[in-house]
């Protein structure tokens, strides 16, 4: 495949490309589901094929075609080189990349036992087992599902790049859905909600969960919650635990410090965001116990690689220090739009689309003391847990986020549960309400493999290292 | 022979196993995205994909490629195999689909088919020439999906789909208006006029003020109720969710649970959305009824909820390829009844005092079992007073019961509009609802958000 890519180039070069890029991807992939008791779907999936990316007279246009031919590396680069032809003829600026140094060399996930190759029966097994322990005559639903992965990318680019990386990941979650007999439900998540967690290592991560030992206590609190109290409204403190804060990252951070976003490319869909380039350095994102930072190098991390999609290393970058904005997550063309090299974000679902600036692994810094340490400063506040619905608007300002479940604090100590609790805030506002982070000791890396963007859409796998943080003067509550 | 079903068949023959049937998706498409008025992020796609499914002995396995060479197929066919042989024997399966005649629909234009990408560009130029002063976001796509099912029953089906759509969101810092087309015929849209509305609602939401959360009366315009009914009927009109429990409508057919105005169809048949034969099992569509006279009728079915159901259920057409049917049967052709307002301005007369709401941002289903769903309204929300459309207001949080709203309704347009649902994830697969704009006494605003504007 690497000739082809290089074949693709030189078509392109040859059309009249100014700039141009080819990947190619091999991606295998396996999905076990499990649903009370029974196997509910078990696939294997392949894919591979190859997108060529072009600059024509400063305009973009790219192609993908699943053929691993001559006649596929030729055709995507042709039909690439003629959109952009027909779109740089009413282009009104020229796209100009920041310049970075060809990159070459190879890149590997460190896998010790690979996650493709574990036997289904294996990955059977481990759902039907882990099931068995959230079973409640209130759980009326129990699910496990395990995925692995295994992909290649080969990248090359017409200012000499030329690298191959190969990735592996894996990752599982159960669900317990408790009904009550008038109908209310009500469910609970390990390790994580929507899909559970994944990361990019081997299997090993996956017998690591601990479903097994998990699984009582997700059946437990599922058919708890049906006779637990409504989470009361009103403006309290909360400590957020480190799942939830994975989301309440990617969706007030994460996304809008995406330079993209920024400039606007994303309005018509994903929306913009409240973040200007001139606030860089100045603008106060939250309290100085507010720290993040973006590191696709992190180990295990579903953004971790070795060059992003156009041939950017991976490094380690700070995009909030002490609550003000120092970083921006970008390209080669919004860096250079910004003036500065934040580069190294560039990810394409696979080869049939286009890479978009993303997240790789966006991290809260971890800050001192453990859980109970914060809940031992809160006279009368929530704790929340686990992520179940999230809403926030197309500046990734107002948000409303809901969780599984809660627990009152009082007095420093954790109370009785709560469901379906939700609380609501403004980002720079809320963040600047944050007066605490655990320490390392609580920080726990979450891989998630369902963030969405671009036009056509593309699934992006990303992971967050997170510790609980507490916030004072929130709303919290049922909204209906 | 169509290539999807050629693929499918082929697909089938390299199976090893009792019995087994496969899906196919060919797509051709092309994507002319802009970004403040000049294409940004072109895109072309072509692909096919097979997904086989295999029962040996009672276990079914799936596996899915785009190797569409004879060793790609044997290779699906041999990670199908072990998936089902890894296995257990699986009760809740329901058997294949016998062949069955699918309904012949339309849903496919040669013209839309042939369009080239340098005249999607051209169409994108168009909607840029349509809002001149404003940076105009959005894109213009069209493409070719054909799908094609077989199986060792002796079931074929194929069909070829067209679509095309415009999406457009002019904008200022101050100010945004969004407005978009779809059709299964690009002579149908008119690109220009698209963008023409969105400016023109843009112009009009310069100086939003705040508002003070409360339950509206309210006046939604078709993309804002496509995008509630929509997430409702995924959560709710899914035959999984409702023996589960989880549905809205879980314990509730048959009674009466919204106004008299809000009768819902699935209409996989109806010209005026993305025609479609049968669904990914191969099972021939009908028009489903869904929601008659404001009385719960029914939901959507595949075979293996109407197995689960049993008392003489039968699938109505609704299952999505055999990976995926985790999620339930889906209805991707919701239909909702006209009413009797002649326009908006007619809807808004009705609210009298309340809010109009253009587009929503961002929706989350909060709880599924009481169909309370959350989001933002963007890009052209404003005061109604006195029964007209007047100022611009910020952008609204809600947290709103969707079985309210429609329990509510005061009127709905009697034109019905198609908008397009799909945001073109994976594979192509054209769907949409068939709406009115609709005025209800119960849209539940929670909190005010920032402006209009980028």
């Amino acid at each position: 495949v690497h000739d082809l890519t290089e074949k693709a180039i030189d078509a392109a070069a040859g059309a009249g490309a100014g700039y141009a890029d080819s990947r190619v991807v091999q991606r295998r992939a396996q999905l076990v589901a499990t649903k009370n008791g029974e196997v509910d779907s078990v696939s294997d999936s392949e894919t591979e094929g190859i997108g060529v990316r072009v600059l024509v007279d400063g305009a973009w246009g790219f192609a993908g075609d699943p053929r691993l031919s001559e006649e596929g590396a030729r055709d995507a680069a042709l039909r690439a080189v003629a959109f952009a032809r027909a779109s740089a003829s009413r282009a009104r600026t020229r796209v100009d990349l920041a310049s970075i140094p060809p990159a070459s060399g190879d890149y590997s996930a460190p896998v010790e036992r690979d996650p493709v190759e574990v036997p289904l029966e294996e990955k059977i097994a481990l759902c039907l087992r882990a099931e068995e322990g959230m079973r409640r005559p209130e759980v009326k639903i129990t699910e496990a599902t395990v995925r692995a992965m295994r992909e290649t990318r080969v990248f090359r680019s017409s200012e000499g790049a030329s690298v191959t990386q190969s990735f592996a990941e894996c990752g599982a979650g159960i669900d317990a859905l408790a009904v009550s007999d008038d109908g209310r439900v009500q469910n609970r998540s390990y390790p994580s909600a929507h899909g559970g967690s994944s990361a990019q290592t081997g299997w090993e991560f996956v017998e690591g969960l601990g479903l097994d030992r998990e699984a009582p206590r997700v059946g437990e609190e599922a058919a708890a919650l049906l006779t637990a109290p409504a989470c009361p409204s009103g403006i309290t403190t909360i400590v957020v635990d480190a799942e939830q804060m994975v989301l309440q990252v990617h969706e007030s951070v994460g996304h809008p410090t995406e330079l993209d976003r920024v400039y606007g490319t994303e309005a018509a869909y994903a929306g913009t965001s409240f973040l200007k380039p001139d606030d860089l350095g100045s603008l106060r994102y939250g309290s100085e116990h507010m720290n993040i930072t973006a590191d696709p190098t992190t180990p295990l991390g579903l953004g971790t690689f070795g060059w992003d999609d156009e041939g950017s290393p991976a490094r380690r970058q700070p995009v909030v220090e002490a609550g003000v904005l120092t970083g921006y997550l970008a390209s080669r063309e919004t860096s250079a739009l910004i003036g500065r090299d934040f580069g190294g974000s560039m990810r394409a679902d696979n080869w049939s689309r286009m890479p978009l600036v993303r997240m790789t692994n966006l991290h809260l810094e971890p800050g001192t003391g453990t859980l109970d340490d914060l809940l031992a400063d809160v006279d009368d506040g929530v704790y929340l847990c686990t992520n179940k619905s999230w809403s926030i608007d197309d500046k990734r300002l107002n948000f409303q986020f809901g969780t599984q479940i809660a627990w009152e604090i009082k007095k420093g100590k954790l109370g009785k549960m709560l469901r379906d609790p939700t609380y609501m805030g403004v980002t720079p506002e809320f963040w600047g309400r944050l007066d605490a982070v655990a320490g390392p000791e609580e920080w726990t890396m979450f891989g998630l493999t369902n963030c969405g963007k671009g036009q056509p859409g593309q699934h992006a796998h990303v992971s967050h290292g997170t510790s609980p943080g507490r916030f004072r003067d929130v709303q919290v509550g049922v909204r209906k | 022979v169509s290539r999807a079903l050629d693929l499918a068949e082929r697909a089938v023959k390299a199976a090893e196993g009792d019995q087994a049937d496969a899906s196919v998706h060919v797509e051709s498409s092309g994507f002319a995205r802009f970004a403040d008025s000049a294409v940004h992020q072109p895109t072309l796609i072509r692909d096919e994909t097979v997904t086989l499914r295999v029962v040996r002995d009672g276990r079914v396995g799936c596996a899915t490629t785009n190797r569409t060479d004879d060793q790609g197929l044997a290779e699906a066919a041999r990670h199908a195999a072990e998936a089902a042989d890894s296995s257990p024997v699986d009760p809740g399966f329901a058997g294949l689909q016998e062949p069955a005649p699918a309904p012949t629909v339309e849903g496919y234009d040669e013209a839309t088919a042939a369009l080239t990408p340098e005249e999607q560009a051209e169409a994108a130029a168009e909607a840029i020439a349509g809002a001149p002063g404003l940076g105009l976001y959005g894109y213009y796509t069209s493409g070719v999906t054909e799908i094609g099912v077989a199986s060792t029953t002796g079931l074929t089906a194929s069909q070829a789909m067209t679509d095309v759509s415009v999406l457009t969101l002019a904008a200022s810092e101050d100010s945004s208006g969004y407005a978009e087309a779809t059709s299964w015929r690009a002579s149908d849209l008119d690109p220009a006029a698209v963008a023409r509305e969105a400016a023109e609602k843009a112009a009009r939401t310069c100086g939003a003020s705040e508002i003070q959360p409360q339950t509206f009366r309210a006046v939604l315009e078709p993309y804002a109720v496509s995008e509630l009914l929509f997430y409702f009927a995924f959560t709710s009109l899914n035959a999984l969710a409702l023996l589960e429990g989880r549905s809205y409508l879980s314990g509730r057919l048959g009674e009466k649970l919204f106004d008299a105005s809000f009768t819902l169809h699935d209409d996989g048949l109806d010209p005026r959305c993305y025609p479609k034969a049968f669904d990914m099992e191969g099972v021939p569509k009908a028009r489903v009824l869904l929601v008659e006279e404001g009385v719960a009728r029914d939901v959507v079915w595949d075979r293996r909820t109407a197995k689960q159901a049993g008392d003489g259920r039968v699938s109505t057409g609704h299952a999505l390829a055999p990976p995926a049917q985790a999620f339930g049967p889906i209805p991707f052709n919701l239909a909702m009844a006209g009413g009797d307002a002649a326009s908006v301005d007619e809807l808004a007369e009705r609210v009298g005092d309340g809010i109009y709401v253009t587009r929503l941002h961002y929706l989350g289903v909060v709880d599924p079992r009481e169909g309370i769903i959350t989001g933002m309204t963007r890009d052209g929300t404003f005061r109604i007073e006195g029964g007209k459309v007047t100022t611009p207001v910020v952008n609204l949080r809600f947290t709103t019961s969707f079985p309210a709203l429609v329990a509510g309704l005061l009127g709905l347009t009697e034109g019905v509009t198609l908008v397009n649902r799909s945001d073109f994830y994976d594979e192509r697969y054209p769907f949409g609802t068939l709406v009115p704009a609709v005025a209800t006494d119960a849209f539940t605003v929670v909190g005010t958000g920032s402006g209009p504007g980028l």
